[in-house]
C-alpha cells in the first residue's frame, strides 16, 4: 500500500449542517461530499461527476455555494453547512421547493438538490433575477432533463413570491 | 472517486508563518491548497502524485485585497468571487473581473482562486493573460522573506514556474495606471459557461489623435505558457490603425502563436481565432476614440439590453418604476449630459404617487434599510448599497446626534406622512441633523417640494456614479 | 369541498402561470371532422353525481413524488445501504480486440480480502441475454472491445477497488481490429458472424428502377451522425443480495425490470420465481438504462453469490461514459429521383448503423430508423437498405428516438438539398411531398387520420415569423462578423413498438383495490423523470372518477407488478395507459357486480365499497392485457404494413447565429410545433419536449465523442459537452390534438419525439446563413471554420474566406 512512516489518522472535524452541530471522523482529505453522505447519511447531496461540473454535489458552506465533491473535509471545520435537507422548515416547503413543483423544474430530481440550492444562493445575492441572470447563476448546475426552461420559470416565481411575501 | 483518502495527509495550520515553516521543512514534499477546483479533480481521478497536502484555503493573510496610491494588492487565496465583487477591481482592471466571471460557474468561482490559477499554471487559464497586461507583479514569500517578481517572466515552460520549492503565492500587485485604457476580453470555449477555454484573449489599448500610444495583448491557449504579442504589440505601437497596419498584425499574430491540437481543439482553429480576436480588437481599438464622442461603457450596454433589463438596472438610481420605464424609453441615450437631462425631466414630470414610491425606496437617515417595504416590491439590493455609501458620514455620529436625528425623524414622519429625504452625500450628521431641523418648520408643499429636489440630486449622483461602471 | 374540488382551486395558479407560455391548439369540432368527435368520445368514465366534472386527465398535476424529489428524499440506488455490503468494481480490457493470454494479481495489494468473479464463476450461461445472446457477461478467452469486463472485484472499503482493479495485469495477443463502418463492410478484418453484418432489412415500395428515368433531377449526398452519450445526470448503479432461499434481488438504477429479469435467470440458472428486480428512483435514462443495467445486475449478482454479501456497484463518470451503449453512429446515403416541379419520384436509401462489438439492440434501431428514413412524405416507390455492422467499440445501445434521428437528419437536410438544387424554397418542397391523409407510407401504411401537415407547417411559420426572418438574414450585409439563418425540419415519430412488436410483448398490467380503499397501478413501467408516476395515475383516476391523490403506482418489483413491457419507445402513455384504462374499468365492475357501488358514485362511496370489498374477499386486482387492434397488419418478412399504431407529426424551426470571429453557432429561437393526440399533462409534456430538445441542441452543436482504437478519450464532463442553463434559448412550445383511439384518452408518445427534429433544423439554419451545405452531425466549430475555408458554396450568397 503506502508508506506507513506519517502518520495518517482520522481526525474528528466539527462543523454544523442544518443549524446541528456535527462531528464527523475522517481522514482530512475525505470529501466532504462523502462524509455527508456516507458518514451523516446526508443522501440528498448527490454525485454526478466528481470533478466539480455538473453541480449535483452543491452545497452553501459559511452562505457560499461550493460542489461538495472538490471540497476535503478538513477544510469544512468550523463552517457552517446548508444542505438540501435544511431548506424545509418540517413540513414546510421553501418558497423554491413549491415553485419547483409547480413549474416542473424537477423531472428524474438528481440535479434537483444542487439546482435548488444554487437558486437559493443566487436569490440571496440577487433579490430578482432577470432570467439571463438566473441562467448565468445556475451555470454550473447540469439537467439533462428539462432544458432548463422550466427551471428558471421556477426560480423567477420564486423570486417574485419572496419579495411580496 | 479513484483515490484513497488514507494515503494521504492534510494539515491546516491557520498561519501564514507556520505554512512556510512547514514547506521549509520539508521543500517539495507539501503540496498547497486553497479551493482545490483543481487538485481535487486530481484528486478524484487517482492522478494526485502529492501525499501531503497543507490548506491555505481562507487564510486571512492571503485573501485581502488591499488599495494603495500605485496598485492594488490582492492575496493569492482571494476567489473569483472576490475578485467579481470587489469595486476597485472591476473599475480598473475589468480584464481581471471578466475572466473571474469567466471561470466555471458561481459554486466553482467560491473557491477558485486567483493564487491557484497562478501555480496550477494551465495556458488555458483564464486570470493569466489580464495578469500579463496588466503588468502584474507577484509577491513570494518563504522562510528566507518576500520578494518581488514580475509576472511576465514566471511560467517558464507548460506547467513550470519560477516558485521555489518552499514558496507560495502571496498577492497579485497590479500596477494602478490602466484607467484611462479601452479593454477588451473574449473567451471562445467549448460553450458559453463552465468550459475550458480553446482561446482567450485580453487586451489593452490606448489611442490619441488616431494613434495607437500603447496597446498591450496576451492570448491564452496558443503556446506552452500564457503568451504576450510583444511582435504584435511592436507592429502596432505608434501607429495609426488602417488596413494595412491591420494586415501586418494578422501576419505577425500568426507568427507568434505556437497552438496545438488537443481533446477540445485543433491548432488551424486556434491560429484562425487568434487572429480574428486580435483583429476584433483592433477594430473595436479604432472605432471607439475619444474624438468620436465615446459613449461609456455602461451607457452604451444600458442602450442596447432589453427593456426589461434596462429597466431594472437603472432602477436603483431612484427608485420609481415608473420612472425607470420612462428613461428606458428615451434610450438610446448618447452621452451622460443627455442621460442627466432626461432624468431630471422625467422625475419634474412624474405624479406624486410615483415620487413617494421613490421616497419609500430609501432607509430612514441613519438606518441601513427602508422602513416599511412597499406593498409592490423591496428595492434592489443596489439601492441599498447606494444608501450605505451616502449615509457613510452618519455611521460615525456621535451617540447624541444620533438619538436627536432619531428623534427628529420621527417627529417628521408624523408630520408629513413620509420619511425625510436629504441628499446626505458630503454632509456630517451634525449637518444633517440642523436640516432636519430646518425643514420640520415647512408647510406640506413647500417640503414636498423640497424632498423631490433632494432626490432629484440623489438620482442624479447614482446617475453618475452608475455610468462609471 | 371534494378532493378534486380543492384541486381545480389550486389548480388556476399553475395554469394561469402556465398558460402564458403555452399554448396549444385543440382544434375545433367541425362538421365533417369525425376523427376529432371520434376522440373526444374516448369514455372518461366521470361520474355523474357529487364529482367537479373537471378532468384530471389534461391537467397539469402535481407530479406524484416531486415533494421527495425536491426535499432530497428520493432514494436512487446510491442512498441504499445494506449491512455488511461489499462495494463491487470491474476489470476491464484495455485493448479493442484479442485473445487474453495471462492474468496476473500484482502484489502489493491483500487479495485475500477481496471477493473475485469470472466467467468460471458463472452458474448459468455466460451472457447477457437480450435478443442475439453474443454478449459474454465476462470475457472469457476473447475481447472485442476496449473496456470489456473480464473480471469482478469486490471489498468492504470502496476505497480499496481502484488500486485493485489498476493492480490486475493482463496479457493479450491482440488481433486486428475495425474501428469504422467503412472498414467492417470492407472486411479489414470479420469480428462478428462471417460477414460483420449483425442485421440487414429492405423496404420497397413501387419500382423504383424504372424511375430515373423519368426524373428531372437526381440529388444524391450522403449524411453522418456521430456517437452520443446519454449523460443521464445519475450514474448507472446497482446492489444485489444472495440467499439460497429467495434467490437473487437487485435494486438498481434501471427503465426495464423485465429485461434484467430474464437475463439473470439465464445467467444464474435460476428459475423466473427466484430473481427479484427492483427499480429504485431512477435519475435520468433516456435509453441509456434499457439495456446495460443487465451488465452491471449481472456483476453485482455474481459477486452476491460467491461473497454471500450484499454488493453494490455504482459507476463513476468516467466508467459510465466509456463502458456503456451510446447512440449508433450512422450513414445514411440517399439517391432521389424527382421532377422539376419538386415532387419526389422515388428512390434509394441506404442506412448503415455502427452497432459495436456485440449486436444488442442494434437490430432493433435498425427498424426504426429505416423505417422513418422517409421521413413525412409522400413516395410513389422506394428502395430502403439497412444494415447494422459491427465494429471493435463498446457497443452501442438506446437513445431517445432510437435510429429515426439519424434518418430524419438525413431526410430533412436532403429536402433541403433537394429544394436548392431545384430552385424552390424550403417550404414549398415539403408542402409538396407531405403525406397525405389517405396516401400511404414507405411500408405501405395507409395515413388514416386527417393530418394536415402543410397547416401544421403553415402554424410553424406564423409562430417562427419564418418568412420575414427569412428575407431579413438573407439582406444582412456580407462584410458584418455574424451571420444569421433559419431553417426548418419536417418529421413523425411512431409510438410503440414496431410491427408485431407489441403483440409479441404482449404487456400486463393490474389495477388494485387497497384495504385503505385507494387504488394502486401495477405496472413495470419505470418513471424516471418523464412522468411516468404521474401519468399513470392520471390516467387510473380518470377512468374511475376517483381524486388524483386516491391513485398511485406500486413501486416497480418484479415480485409485485405484471410485465407491462419495457419502458422505450414512446410507448408508457399510449399503450400501457390504454391498458390502465381497461384494469381501471375492470375494478369498477366488480365493485359494481358485487352490489357495492352503483353506475354513479361518488370517491366517498368509491372508498367505502372497495375497504369493504378488501375486507370480505382479500386482495382485489383487475388485470388488463395487450391486444392488437384490428386492422393492424404488419409483414415481418417483407417489412410492410401499419408500422405503428400511430404517428405524432411535428415542425421545427430553428433560428442560429453563426459568428464569424469564433465559429461558434448560438441557437436564438427554436419553434417546436408537434401533433401529439392529446396533451395529458400539459407540464410535463412541454417538460419533455424542451428536455429533448436540448438533448438535440447538444446532439447537433456540442457532443462529440472523440475515439481512439474504439476507447473514448473524453469520457469525463470536463471533455464531453452538454449544453448549460446559459447556452439555450427559451424554448417555445406548441402542441395540436387529434386524439388517437389507441392511445389512453387520445394520447400518442412523445417522449423521442423531441430528439429527431433539433439536428436537422439547426443545421438547415447554418446552411441558410452560410450557403455551404453541412451534412453531419455533431458541426462543431473547427468543422465550419474548415469548410468556409475550402467552400465551393452552392449558393448566389457568394464566396467568403475563413477570416475577416
Amino acid at each position: 500500500m503506502t508508506d506507513s512512516g506519517e502518520s495518517r489518522a482520522k481526525q474528528a472535524i466539527s462543523f454544523t449542517v442544518n443549524g446541528e452541530p456535527k462531528t464527523a471522523h475522517a481522514y482530512p482529505m475525505e470529501r466532504l461530499l462523502d462524509v455527508l453522505r456516507h458518514q451523516l447519511h446526508l443522501t440528498g447531496t448527490k454525485e454526478g461527476c466528481g470533478e466539480g461540473e455538473c453541480g449535483s454535489c452543491a452545497v452553501l458552506m459559511d452562505g457560499m455555494l461550493v460542489n461538495s465533491c472538490l471540497v476535503p473535509v478538513l477544510q469544512a471545520q468550523g463552517a457552517s453547512m446548508v444542505t438540501i435537507e435544511g431548506l424545509a422548515t418540517h413540513e414546510t416547503l421553501h418558497v423554491l421547493q413549491e415553485a419547483f413543483l409547480e413549474c416542473g423544474g424537477a423531472q428524474c430530481g438528481i440535479c434537483t438538490p444542487g439546482m435548488i440550492l444554487a437558486s437559493a444562493h443566487l436569490l440571496n445575492e440577487k433579490r430578482q433575477p432577470t432570467m439571463e441572470e438566473i441562467r448565468e447563476g445556475l451555470s454550473g448546475n447540469l439537467c439533462r432533463c428539462t432544458g432548463y426552461s422550466q427551471i428558471v420559470e421556477a426560480v423567477a416565481e420564486a423570486g417574485r413570491r419572496r419579495t411580496t411575501a | 472517486m479513484r483515490s484513497n483518502p488514507s494515503d494521504y495527509e492534510m494539515v491546516a495550520p491557520g498561519s501564514l508563518q507556520a505554512i512556510v515553516s512547514l514547506l521549509a521543512k520539508e521543500p517539495g514534499l507539501w503540496l498547497p491548497i486553497a479551493g482545490g477546483t483543481d487538485v481535487m479533480v486530481q484528486f478524484a481521478a487517482g492522478k494526485l502524485p502529492a501525499r501531503k497536502l497543507v490548506s491555505i484555503w481562507n487564510l486571512s493573510e492571503l485573501r485581502r485585497i488591499e488599495v494603495t496610491c500605485g496598485e492594488i494588492r490582492i492575496g493569492a487565496a482571494c476567489t473569483y468571487t472576490d475578485l467579481r465583487k470587489h469595486e476597485r477591481v472591476g473599475a480598473e482592471f475589468p480584464l481581471l473581473q471578466s475572466a473571474a466571471r469567466w471561470t466555471g460557474g458561481i459554486a466553482n468561482q467560491n473557491r477558485g482562486t486567483i493564487g491557484g490559477n497562478i501555480v496550477n499554471a494551465s495556458p488555458a487559464a483564464d486570470s493569466l493573460p489580464a495578469l500579463l497586461v496588466y503588468d502584474a507583479q507577484l509577491i513570494l514569500v518563504s522562510v528566507r522573506g518576500e520578494r518581488r517578481v514580475p509576472y511576465a517572466g514566471f511560467h517558464t515552460g507548460y506547467k513550470k514556474t519560477l516558485l521555489a520549492r518552499d514558496e507560495l503565492i502571496r498577492a497579485v500587485c497590479l500596477p494602478r495606471r490602466f484607467s484611462g485604457y479601452r479593454t477588451h476580453a473574449r473567451k471562445v470555449g467549448v460553450r458559453n459557461a463552465q468550459a475550458i477555454s480553446k482561446v482567450c484573449i485580453a487586451a489593452l489599448g490606448r489611442v490619441v489623435d488616431g494613434v495607437v500610444e500603447d496597446v498591450r495583448i496576451a492570448l491564452g491557449s496558443v503556446a506552452p505558457v500564457p503568451l504576450r504579442l510583444t511582435e504584435t504589440e511592436q507592429i502596432v505601437r505608434a501607429k495609426a490603425i488602417d488596413s494595412d497596419l491591420l494586415s501586418s498584425a494578422r501576419k505577425t499574430v500568426a507568427s507568434e502563436i505556437r497552438p496545438i491540437d488537443d481533446i477540445r481543439s485543433t491548432a488551424r482553429y486556434r491560429a484562425a481565432v487568434s487572429v480574428n480576436l486580435v483583429m476584433e480588437f483592433l477594430d473595436r481599438l479604432k472605432s471607439e476614440s475619444p474624438e468620436s464622442g465615446e459613449l461609456k461603457g455602461v451607457l452604451a450596454r444600458w442602450n442596447r439590453c432589453s427593456s426589461d433589463e434596462a429597466a431594472a438596472a437603472i432602477l436603483p438610481c431612484c427608485g420609481s418604476r415608473v420612472w425607470a420605464q420612462r428613461m428606458v424609453a428615451r434610450r438610446p441615450l448618447a452621452d451622460e449630459a443627455s442621460l442627466l437631462a432626461a432624468a431630471n425631466e422625467t422625475w419634474n414630470n412624474l405624479a406624486p404617487g410615483d415620487r413617494m414610491e421613490a421616497f419609500r425606496s430609501h432607509p430612514r437617515i441613519g438606518e441601513s434599510r427602508p422602513a416599511k417595504a412597499s406593498s409592490s416590491q423591496s428595492p434592489p439590493v443596489e439601492s441599498v448599497k447606494w444608501s450605505a455609501q451616502e449615509q457613510q458620514n452618519i455611521r460615525d455620529a456621535d451617540a447624541a446626534v444620533t438619538i436627536a436625528l432619531a428623534d427628529s425623524n420621527r417627529e417628521y414622519e408624523r408630520r408629513f406622512n413620509r420619511i425625510f429625504i436629504v441628499c446626505a452625500t458630503g454632509k456630517s450628521a451634525a449637518e444633517i441633523l440642523e436640516i432636519l431641523q430646518r425643514r420640520l418648520n415647512h408647510d406640506a408643499e413647500a417640503e414636498l417640494h423640497e424632498a423631490a429636489e433632494q432626490q432629484r440630486q440623489i438620482t442624479e449622483i447614482r446617475l453618475r456614479k452608475w455610468i462609471e461602471g | 369541498m371534494s378532493l378534486l374540488g380543492l384541486l381545480h382551486f389550486v389548480l388556476p395558479k399553475t395554469f394561469a402561470l402556465f398558460a402564458s407560455r403555452l399554448s396549444y391548439t385543440i382544434p375545433s369540432a367541425q362538421p365533417g371532422n369525425l376523427s376529432v368527435e371520434r376522440a373526444r368520445q374516448i369514455p372518461a368514465v366521470t361520474s355523474r353525481s357529487g364529482m367537479n366534472s373537471d378532468r384530471i386527465v389534461g391537467n397539469s398535476v402535481p407530479r406524484k413524488e416531486g415533494r421527495d424529489k425536491v426535499t432530497g428524499r428520493s432514494q436512487y440506488v446510491d442512498d441504499m445501504v445494506l449491512p455488511d455490503m461489499l462495494f463491487g468494481a470491474t476489470v476491464r480490457s484495455q485493448i479493442p480486440r484479442g485473445r487474453i493470454r495471462k492474468i496476473t494479481l500484482d502484489p502489493g495489494i491483500a487479495w485475500d480480502e477481496f471477493v473475485i468473479v469470472s466467467a468460471k464463476d458463472i452458474p448459468g450461461k455466460n451472457c447477457i441475454s437480450l435478443i442475439v445472446d453474443d454478449q459474454p457477461c465476462l470475457a472469457s478467452e476473447f475481447v472485442n472491445h476496449p473496456e470489456e469486463p473480464i473480471l469482478l472485484l469486490a471489498h468492504r472499503n470502496r476505497y480499496l477497488l481502484p488500486q485493485a482493479v489498476a493492480a490486475v495485469s493482463i496479457e493479450y495477443d491482440p488481433s486486428p481490429a475495425i474501428f469504422t463502418m467503412e472498414e467492417s463492410e470492407g472486411r479489414a478484418a470479420t469480428i462478428w458472424g462471417a460477414d460483420n453484418i449483425f442485421k440487414t432489412y429492405l423496404i420497397e415500395k413501387g419500382d423504383v428502377d424504372t424511375i430515373w428515368d423519368k426524373a428531372d433531377h437526381i440529388v444524391e449526398a450522403e449524411y453522418t451522425t456521430g456517437a452520443q452519450e446519454q449523460l443521464y445526470i445519475e450514474n448507472n448503479g446497482m446492489i444485489a443480495v444472495f440467499d439460497a432461499a429467495h434467490g437473487i434481488t437487485v435494486w438498481g438504477s434501471l427503465q426495464c425490470p423485465y429485461y434484467i429479469h430474464k437475463a439473470l435467470t439465464a445467467l444464474c440458472n435460476l428459475p423466473a420465481e427466484k430473481v427479484r428486480v427492483v427499480q429504485m428512483e431512477t435519475g435520468g435514462a433516456f435509453g441509456g438504462k434499457e439495456e446495460y443495467p443487465s451488465m452491471i445486475a449481472a456483476h453485482a449478482a455474481l459477486l452476491a453469490i460467491k461473497s454471500g454479501n450484499p454488493v453494490k456497484i455504482i459507476y463513476d463518470r468516467m466508467e459510465d461514459m466509456a463502458a456503456t451503449t451510446k447512440r449508433h453512429p450512422s450513414r445514411t446515403r440517399h439517391r432521389t429521383a424527382v421532377s422539376r416541379d419538386g415532387r419526389i419520384l422515388g428512390g434509394e436509401i441506404d442506412f448503415t448503423i455502427d452497432g459495436g462489438a456485440y449486436a444488442t439492440l442494434s437490430s432493433v434501431v435498425l427498424s426504426r430508423g429505416a423505417i422513418h428514413a422517409g421521413g413525412p412524405y409522400y413516395w410513389p416507390s422506394v428502395r430502403i437498405r439497412a444494415k447494422a455492422v459491427a465494429t471493435n467499440a463498446p457497443p452501442h445501445g438506446a437513445f431517445r428516438g432510437f435510429g429515426a434521428p439519424q434518418t430524419l437528419f438525413a431526410m430533412e437536410r436532403h429536402m433541403d438539398r433537394i429544394a436548392q438544387t431545384l430552385g424552390l424554397s424550403a417550404v414549398e418542397i415539403r408542402r409538396r411531398n407531405f403525406l397525405r391523409p389517405g396516401q400511404a407510407t414507405t411500408t405501405e401504411q395507409v395515413v388514416r387520420e386527417p393530418i394536415d401537415l402543410g397547416k401544421l407547417l403553415d402554424r410553424a411559420l406564423e409562430v417562427a415569423d419564418y418568412h420575414s426572418k427569412k428575407q431579413r438574414f438573407a439582406s444582412v450585409d456580407e462584410s458584418g462578423f455574424s451571420r444569421k439563418g433559419i431553417g426548418i425540419a419536417a418529421f413523425l415519430h411512431g409510438a410503440g413498438f414496431t410491427g408485431s412488436g407489441e403483440r409479441y410483448l404482449s404487456s400486463v398490467v393490474g389495477v388494485e383495490g387497497c384495504a385503505d380503499g385507494n387504488v394502486r397501478v401495477l405496472v413495470s413501467s419505470t418513471e424516471f423523470g418523464q412522468g411516468t408516476n404521474t401519468v399513470l395515475s392520471q390516467v387510473a383516476a380518470e377512468a374511475l372518477g376517483l381524486p388524483y391523490e386516491s391513485v398511485s403506482l406500486a413501486q416497480p418489483d418484479t415480485l409485485a407488478v405484471p410485465n407491462s413491457g419495457p419502458t422505450v419507445a414512446s410507448r408508457t402513455a399510449m399503450v400501457v395507459g390504454k391498458l390502465v384504462q381497461s384494469a381501471a374499468v375492470g375494478i369498477r365492475q366488480t365493485l359494481i357486480s358485487s352490489n357495492l357501488l352503483n353506475e354513479d358514485y361518488t370517491a366517498e362511496q368509491f372508498r367505502a365499497a372497495c375497504q369493504h370489498y378488501v375486507a370480505e374477499h382479500g386482495q382485489f386486482r383487475s388485470w388488463s392485457r395487450y391486444e392488437a387492434p384490428e386492422g393492424i397488419y404488419w409483414d415481418d418478412e417483407k417489412y410492410r404494413g401499419e408500422a405503428y399504431a400511430a404517428f405524432a407529426w411535428a415542425v421545427y424551426i430553428a433560428e442560429v447565429t453563426v459568428d464569424l470571429t469564433t465559429y461558434r453557432v448560438v441557437v436564438d429561437d427554436f419553434v417546436a410545433l408537434q401533433e401529439v393526440g392529446r396533451v395529458l399533462h400539459p407540464l410535463l409534456a412541454r417538460g419533455q419536449i424542451i428536455g429533448g430538445i436540448a438533448q438535440g441542441i447538444g446532439f447537433s452543436l456540442y457532443e462529440k465523442v472523440v475515439w481512439q482504437n474504439g476507447r473514448m478519450q473524453n469520457a469525463q464532463m470536463t471533455n464531453y459537452i452538454m449544453p448549460t442553463a446559459t447556452d439555450l434559448p427559451p424554448i417555445r412550445v406548441f402542441f395540436e390534438e387529434l386524439g388517437n383511439i389507441h392511445g389512453a384518452y387520445g394520447a400518442k408518445g412523445i417522449g423521442e419525439l423531441p430528439m429527431d427534429g433539433p439536428a436537422p433544423a439547426i443545421l438547415n439554419a447554418i446552411v441558410d446563413a452560410l450557403g455551404i451545405h453541412f451534412d453531419s452531425v455533431p458541426l462543431l466549430p473547427e468543422d465550419i471554420m474548415d469548410a468556409l475555408d475550402s467552400a465551393s458554396p452552392v449558393s448566389a450568397v457568394g464566396a467568403m474566406g475563413g477570416s475577416r
